[in-house]
Order: structure tokens, then C-alpha cells, then sequence
């Protein structure tokens, strides 16, 4: 996977191969709750519902460019993570202070409880991996 | 829902996890048994859907059939998908990618099952 001229360690490889298993468990989560919500009662909590669908696009996003480990989706994945690492936090956050306005639950409600808080733990994750991989693959710049 | 595959494959899966996760902390990737015991948790998997589809097309009646459906498709692509993650790169932690993978049809099958009746929770 590290093509000519790779400066940073890919994110595919070793403990980050877990990370990405992890990201695509909560991507067909995310995705097949947003589906059926949609799908069957959008009418009753459209904003929730909504959120559902961009939380499962966030986590898709963040499965695939991870998997990839390249440059640039490394930046792709460092864009799908912050999403989701401010998802997660204002979702919760809102859930909490107002749950008239969250009368479904998506992934990111109080902070991903129904999904025992990895929702929560998950961004955090993914920007230490993106950190510990920054690094350049000694002697390839050389 | 058959309540004991249920329980079957939520224990065929607990013992994936806990699998998974040895040959983790043995830092060994997973071995040739462990594979296959992954495909026959996959098998059994496959073989609930199915029946559970069935019993579903005969008109038996869940509380949420959409919500029901995407688990029941969910559940068994998840185990064929970690394999060939887990495989591609071998070392310890493809083990807990099986793990990770076998945790997930684990809490979709208890999942399932109370979908299927609600008042196991009550």
C-alpha cells in the first residue's frame, strides 16, 4: 500500500487494521438505522433522523479512507473523524439539554449510549491513530 | 426467532470474541481452527436468518419488521467481511478484528431477539 514517495505511516496496518473493523461495524449501524428511519417514519423526527444518515456517512467515509492509508485520504479521514468527533459531542451534548428534540434516538444520542459510549471513545481513536502514524517511515525521505 | 439458536449463536460468538482476543494477547495471528470456527459461527448465523426470514414471510409479527430485516442482513456479512480483513494482513490483531466482527453478531442477535419479544427486557 505505501506507494513512492509516502511520508507518513499507512493508517491500514497493524493495530489501525482493528480501528477501521470498529469504524465499519458503527458504518453499517449507522447506515442501516438511518435507512430505516428514514425509510419507515422520517415524518416523526426528521431532524434525528437526518443526523442518523450523516453519522452513517461520516463513518463510512472514515472506514474506507482509513482502510486506504494513503496521503490523501489520510486528510479525507482527519476531515470524517472531526465531523464525527463534533457530532458525537454536540449530539450528546443537545440530547441531553433538550430530549424533546431527540425524541428517537440516533448513534450520537448522550453520546452514543445505546452503542455503550464507543460512538463516544471512537474519534478519539481515530485522531490518535492519525497522530501516531504521522510520523515519517524512518529513512523514507532519505 | 428460535430462542436456543439465538442463545447458540450468541454463544458460538462470545467464544469467537474471547478467541480472538487470546491469540491477541498471545501475539499470534489467528490459526488455521480458529478460521474455520469463524466460517462455522458464520454457517450458524446464516442458518437463523433464514429461518427467521422464513418465519417472518409466514406472517409472524415483530415490532419493528424494518429494523428486524436490517439486522438479519446485517448479521451475516459482517463475519465473511472481517475474515478477509483479518486474513489480508496477518498478524495479532486480526484476532480482534474476528473479535470486533463476532462482538457485533453477538449484540445484533440480542438485539434481534428482543425485537423479536419485547418482553425479555421487561
Amino acid at each position: 500500500m505505501s506507494e513512492p514517495g509516502t511520508l507518513r505511516r499507512p493508517t491500514n496496518t497493524g493495530i489501525g487494521r482493528v480501528l477501521v473493523a470498529i469504524y465499519g461495524v458503527f458504518a453499517l449501524a449507522a447506515c442501516s438505522r438511518a435507512a430505516v428511519q428514514l425509510a419507515t417514519r422520517y415524518h416523526e423526527a426528521p431532524l434525528a433522523y437526518l443526523l442518523s444518515a450523516v453519522a452513517g456517512v461520516v463513518y463510512v467515509v472514515a472506514t474506507f479512507t482509513l482502510a486506504r492509508g494513503t496521503q490523501a485520504s489520510r486528510r479525507l479521514a482527519l476531515v470524517a473523524i472531526l465531523i464525527e468527533l463534533v457530532g458525537v459531542l454536540s449530539v450528546g451534548t443537545a440530547s441531553l439539554i433538550d430530549p424533546a428534540a431527540f425524541p428517537r434516538a440516533t448513534v450520537w444520542s448522550l453520546y452514543g449510549i445505546g452503542y455503550g459510549f464507543v460512538p463516544l471513545v471512537l474519534p478519539f481513536a481515530g485522531l490518535a491513530w492519525l497522530w501516531r502514524t504521522r510520523a515519517p517511515i524512518k529513512g523514507a525521505i532519505r | 426467532m428460535i430462542s436456543w439458536l439465538a442463545y447458540a449463536v450468541i454463544a458460538l460468538a462470545g467464544i469467537a470474541v474471547i478467541w480472538g482476543l487470546v491469540t491477541a494477547i498471545a501475539n499470534k495471528p489467528p490459526g488455521k481452527a480458529q478460521l474455520i470456527y469463524a466460517a462455522v459461527v458464520e454457517v450458524v448465523t446464516v442458518v437463523q436468518s433464514l429461518i427467521v426470514a422464513v418465519r417472518l414471510a409466514l406472517g409472524a409479527r415483530v415490532t419493528e419488521p424494518a429494523t428486524t430485516v436490517g439486522y438479519l442482513i446485517g448479521i451475516v456479512i459482517l463475519i465473511p467481511i472481517a475474515w478477509f480483513w483479518a486474513n489480508n494482513e496477518r498478524t495479532r490483531f486480526s484476532g480482534v478484528v474476528l473479535a470486533v466482527a463476532a462482538l457485533a453478531v453477538l449484540a445484533m442477535t440480542l438485539r434481534l431477539l428482543v425485537l423479536w419479544n419485547p418482553a425479555l427486557l421487561g
